[in-house]
């Protein structure tokens, strides 16, 4: 049977392809995002007085106070988005566990990983965010300050990983899902990913242990 | 190639109030250039005349010996013994109905979706039987006959964690053979038409790109790439469609 469409059912039949839009959109908002605010705490590696003033500008432009809840929102929007696909129910999560571990399949493996530090960091974004926003201006000493607090470094270690393997996996799984990455070139591209998640992890990790022993 | 295979296989009868689900272990003198085709038809005539799995052709063309082998999904008959380590654990493909121990229902899963996604050439043009055949390009010929080549033996929705989860996804192989329609000139269907099937949740965007089929299709089909294919034609159809939309209302 065949009818006209009516404006009504078509909108409803293309939300799926406009969500998946905004899953992708979305993400790769927040991997310029992840890369810049790297760039920016890396700046310690010159000084606590460059972090300062880097710190400065942001607040001073009215960037942080701004910036810091847009991006909240957008992490909020992509978890959202992406949530659509994680098992929730029980019955779906037993399946897919048993999934992975009968295929022995890196993909798969990825997907998981994927899954569950995307939930990790929407917690962890969350209280980093709150404890920093909440506390503006943000300086070097501070920073140093946190660290050295209860189990700060830990957290902040594994919030790194966490970030770097999501980021990484993200990116390849955007690539794989919309065709950028191809049979062809899939071996090089994931190997390049390893290496682009390794950077990310060095740089965090330098700014950390700069951030430890800094003199304040 | 004297190595002694130990085959743990999965026994159930669903038929059989009395049978329960388990592992059964057969033991089998490996022979020069076995496949798993030969090691289960030798367990069956020698050892165990009862054991169900599905087989025709014995060589990667019927599609019916899906199963999976040592955690991957894959054709028995395709599959060498001296290419596993000694020990095999065969298991049923799951996703699809279990009929007895490896044998499982395929066909009703796959004439649904032939139905659903209208798996055909539609045409307007009348069939003339005595006209000759219309000429096709040679180049976009093969390009068509290389997503023909599945033969339907379900061993990526096996792998497919999405279908694993979500009953209702049509998996790699029905998208594939949705891109294989769009090639050909002779189906008269528009980027609409295909949207209407394939562009939700239970078509590409439903896929989550795990790639499970791409890396254990036996028939090795482009799979990744037609997923990917689909997934921009389909993204672009419906932003285009969205701009149509609004200049429409306003
Ligand atoms: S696409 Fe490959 S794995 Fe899937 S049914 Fe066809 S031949 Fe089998
Ligand atoms: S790439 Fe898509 S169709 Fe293929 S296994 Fe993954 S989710 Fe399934
Ligand atoms: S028996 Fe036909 S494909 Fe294996």
């Amino acid at each position: 049977m065949w009818s006209d469409t009516t404006m009504h059912v078509q909108s409803s039949t293309r939300t799926p392809a406009v969500l998946d839009w905004l899953e992708v959109l979305s993400g790769i908002g927040l991997v310029l995002f992840i890369m810049g605010h790297s760039l920016f705490v890396a700046s310690v590696i010159f000084g606590a007085s460059t972090f300062n003033g880097m710190a400065g500008f942001f607040e001073n432009t009215g960037l942080a106070q701004v910036g810091g809840p847009i991006i909240g929102l957008v992490f909020l929007l992509h978890f959202v988005l992406a949530a659509r696909k994680i098992p929730f129910r029980a019955a779906q999560q037993s399946v897919i566990w048993k999934h992975a571990r009968m295929m022995h399949h890196e993909d798969t493996w990825l997907w998981l990983i994927q899954a569950v530090t995307g939930m990790l960091i929407l917690l962890m974004g969350s209280i980093h965010m709150w404890v920093l926003l909440n506390d503006l201006p943000i300086t070097a000493e501070k920073s140093v300050a946190l660290l050295y607090a209860g189990t700060w470094l830990w957290f902040y270690l594994f919030f790194l990983l966490f970030v770097a393997m999501h980021v990484a996996i993200g990116v390849y799984r955007a690539g794989v899902k919309w065709g950028y990455i191809r049979r062809e070139n899939r071996a090089r591209m994931k190997k390049y990913l390893y290496i682009f998640a390794g950077v990310l992890v060095a740089i965090d990790l330098v700014s950390l242990i700069r951030f430890y022993f800094l003199s304040v | 190639m004297d190595r002694m295979l130990t085959i743990n296989i999965f026994r159930y009868n669903p038929q059989d109030p009395d049978s329960k689900p388990h592992m059964e272990s057969f033991y089998i003198d490996e022979t020069e250039s076995m496949t798993l085709f030969i090691a289960l038809n030798r367990i069956r005539e020698e050892q165990d005349p009862s054991l169900q799995f599905d087989f025709c052709c014995r060589a990667g063309i019927c599609g019916q010996c899906g199963m999976v082998i040592n955690g991957r999904p894959n054709l028995a008959c395709k599959t060498k013994t001296k290419d596993l380590p000694s020990q095999i654990t065969l298991l049923p493909l799951p996703f699809f109905k279990l009929i007895g121990d490896l044998s499982v229902d395929t066909g009703t899963w796959f004439r649904e979706m032939n139905t659903h996604i209208e798996s055909w050439i539609h045409t307007s043009k009348e069939f003339d039987p005595e006209a000759e055949e219309e000429r096709m390009d040679n180049e976009l010929a093969e390009q068509i006959y290389e997503l023909d080549r599945c033969v339907e033996c379900g061993c990526c929705l096996a792998a497919c964690g999405t279908a694993r989860m979500r009953e209702d996804f049509l998996g790699a192989v029905a998208l594939n053979r949705i891109a294989r329609f769009i090639l050909d000139p002779r189906d008269e269907r528009e980027e609409k038409d295909y949207f209407e099937i394939i562009g939700n949740d239970q078509g590409i965007f439903g896929c989550m790109g795990l790639l499970g089929c791409e890396d254990v299709c036996p028939k090795n089909l482009p799979l990744q790439d037609q997923l990917g294919f689909l997934r921009r034609k389909m993204g672009f159809f419906a932003l285009k469609d969205l701009k149509r939309g609004k200049k429409k209302t306003c």
